[in-house]
């Protein structure tokens, strides 16, 4: 077992998780409560990095990132940010790639509030803030557990992107699934089934925490 | 006092104005599409349209106001609002669900007594999925009222509760209105429920306020053929008006040798106008088979459904072989006017239970 590898991949998936909630759900209402006429580009642009090779995003991704581009050489100037072949780099990948996989789950929960709850809030007086906290949030939390058990899970089992963006430095990019990959190549089969199997662990346990969520949905209780 | 005047092209139509009076409670009536609810609604705050023109006022408050570009949001409204399939807040107790909307700085002991004024008491604990149809619509008025709101706004509340219920929510509606002074609307389809509950009722087609008045002035007297139609009264009927001696006309039914009743002329007909006229039922008198005479008609029964202690009959006047009467008759009252199916029976119209309208929408009755 690479313990370094486990430490980056779990890094990796709590803090991609914890930055990409609040954005997530932001989005993730506006789609469900939004009647903007252009809501379905935004939808389908979502949509992207489910249908996309990972390979071809971390293409683009190295080449919007690298120094060799503005926006990289920029970073690299101002800020001394080196996005490429760096964990930071890894973790912008990963909250871009991820995005579907938070959003969609939270924008399905907020969908399925019953206008009427809303309006009952708004007139009982309560403001667009109250009832987000009291009404909303509270309805749509399974959906918002789903979204982070999701991104948490697909950000382990992510190997394409990771490879392109990060590279395999060990202790910085190299992460659990790349850790696999260097030990089939190595010919050491019994330390890449013991990864291999935490992974697969892992994402059982996320799938079965969204569908324990699912059976206790609030909402199902009417 | 609440007043509105609200018109509006998209998405639904409205053209509609009423008022209402500090406890006094005004039903919208009318059939499905009607805009009921759409002026609800917008009373509310809900109605969400940029056409959206008029006026709401409730006292010397204005709610909305195209002219001087006033739009509260319901939030802003003080306006308690009862959904017709109750919208409880799913995750929150009945006692929660009352006091998020009584504000923060409200304990849940001020609700007891209002727990217990609507037969609640008990329940504080339970979650909405926990209770009846009934009670959940008891909490849904609890929590409209726990605002101490200026304007109290029904939405069929009614209509998703089993009968039983219903008649216990009407009595507890009518023992809440002794002790409240808040001008209160409701939407309904139910003409009974209108009838039963409201001060005066606003008859609603397609988004047009077409009559207001108290029950008993718009069912005796449909303002058009319309109104008749939409309040359900079955015994309509075209004729001409003919004037005769004053204060007096005559009223042709049936052509071409029909008959000719005897009508009160309140001088807003013209002489030869077609009219739609109306029988109020309940004015009709009956006298066993003999001869016709004048306002009394010899009419054949045609059929006689037996629904219980009333019996729905169908009759046809002598000589008018397309025209139909009918009427709810008690099942002991036909019996001892010896009359039953395929008998003869009279029927006595006094000239006051015949209402005159003329043909055109919207022009006054007579």
């Amino acid at each position: 077992m690479d313990w370094q590898a486990t430490r980056v991949s779990l890094l990796l998936a709590v803090l991609t998780a914890v930055l990409l909630l609040p954005p997530g759900i932001a989005l993730a209402r506006w789609l469900a409560f939004s009647s903007w006429r252009g809501k379905p580009l935004a939808e389908a642009c979502l949509m992207l990095p489910l249908l996309l090779p990972p390979t071809v995003i971390g293409f683009y991704l190295l080449l919007a990132l690298g120094q060799g581009s503005p926006l990289g050489a920029w970073l690299a100037r101002q800020l001394d940010l080196r996005l490429v072949f760096s964990f930071e780099g890894l973790l912008l990948a990963s909250v871009l790639i991820n995005l579907p996989f938070m959003v969609q789950p939270i924008q399905r929960a907020f969908a399925a509030i019953p206008n009427s709850l809303r309006e009952a809030a708004w007139v009982s007086g309560l403001s667009n803030w109250r009832t987000f906290v009291r009404i909303e949030l509270p309805l749509a939390w399974p959906g918002l557990l789903a979204g982070v058990a999701l991104t948490a899970a697909h950000t382990l089992g992510e190997f394409g992107v990771v490879l392109m963006v990060g590279g395999s430095i060990p202790g910085q990019t190299r992460t659990l699934s790349i850790a696999i990959y260097d030990r089939v190549q190595a010919f050491d089969t019994a330390a890449a089934h013991v990864m291999a199997l935490a992974l697969v662990a892992s994402s059982v346990v996320a799938v079965a925490l969204v569908f324990a969520a699912d059976r206790r949905r609030p909402l199902q209780e009417r | 006092m609440l007043q509105v005047e609200l018109r509006n092209a998209t998405p639904m139509r409205l053209d509609a104005s009423f008022d209402c009076a500090p406890g006094e409670l005004v039903a919208l009536v009318g059939p499905s599409g009607s805009g009921k609810t759409s002026l609800l609604r917008a009373v509310a705050g809900l109605l969400k349209s940029r056409t959206l023109r008029g006026r709401v006022a409730v006292g010397q408050q204005a709610w909305f106001d195209s002219e001087r570009a006033l739009d509260l949001p319901p939030q802003q409204r003080h306006a308690g609002f009862v959904f017709q399939h109750y919208a409880l807040f799913p995750h929150l107790s009945a006692i929660e669900n009352v006091t998020l909307a009584a504000g923060p700085a409200t304990a849940a002991d001020q609700f007891r007594a209002l727990f217990e004024r609507l037969g609640l008491a008990g329940l504080e604990r339970r979650r909405p999925a926990q209770l009846s149809g009934g009670q959940q619509q008891r909490v849904a008025l609890a929590r409209a009222l726990a605002r101490e709101p200026k304007v109290l706004l029904l939405d069929e509340p009614f209509s998703a509760v089993d009968a039983p219920a219903r008649q216990a929510l009407y009595r507890e509606l009518a023992a809440l209105r002794q002790t409240l002074s808040t001008p209160m609307v409701l939407v309904t389809h139910d003409l009974g429920e209108a009838r039963r509950l409201a001060d005066r009722v606003v008859i609603l087609d397609a988004g047009r306020s077409l009559q207001t008045g108290t029950p008993a002035h718009v069912f005796a007297s449909p303002r058009n053929a319309r109104v008749a139609q939409l309040i359900g009264i079955q015994n309509h009927f075209r004729g001409r008006f003919h004037k005769r001696e004053p204060g007096w006309a005559a009223l042709e039914w049936g052509q071409p040798c029909g008959i000719e009743l005897r009508v009160l002329d309140k001088n807003r007909i013209p002489d030869g106008a077609t009219v739609t006229w109306v029988i109020a039922g309940e004015r009709i008198d009956l006298l066993p088979d003999g001869a016709a005479d004048g306002n009394t008609l010899r009419c054949k029964i045609l059929e006689q459904l037996a629904l219980g202690e009333t019996s729905l009959c169908t009759l046809q006047p002598e000589r008018l072989t397309e025209e139909r009467v009918t009427l709810s008759l008690s099942t002991a009252q036909l019996r001892s006017l010896g009359a039953d199916a395929a008998g003869c029976l009279r029927l006595v119209i006094a000239p006051p239970a015949i209402h005159i309208m003329p043909q055109k929408d919207g022009s006054a009755g007579n």
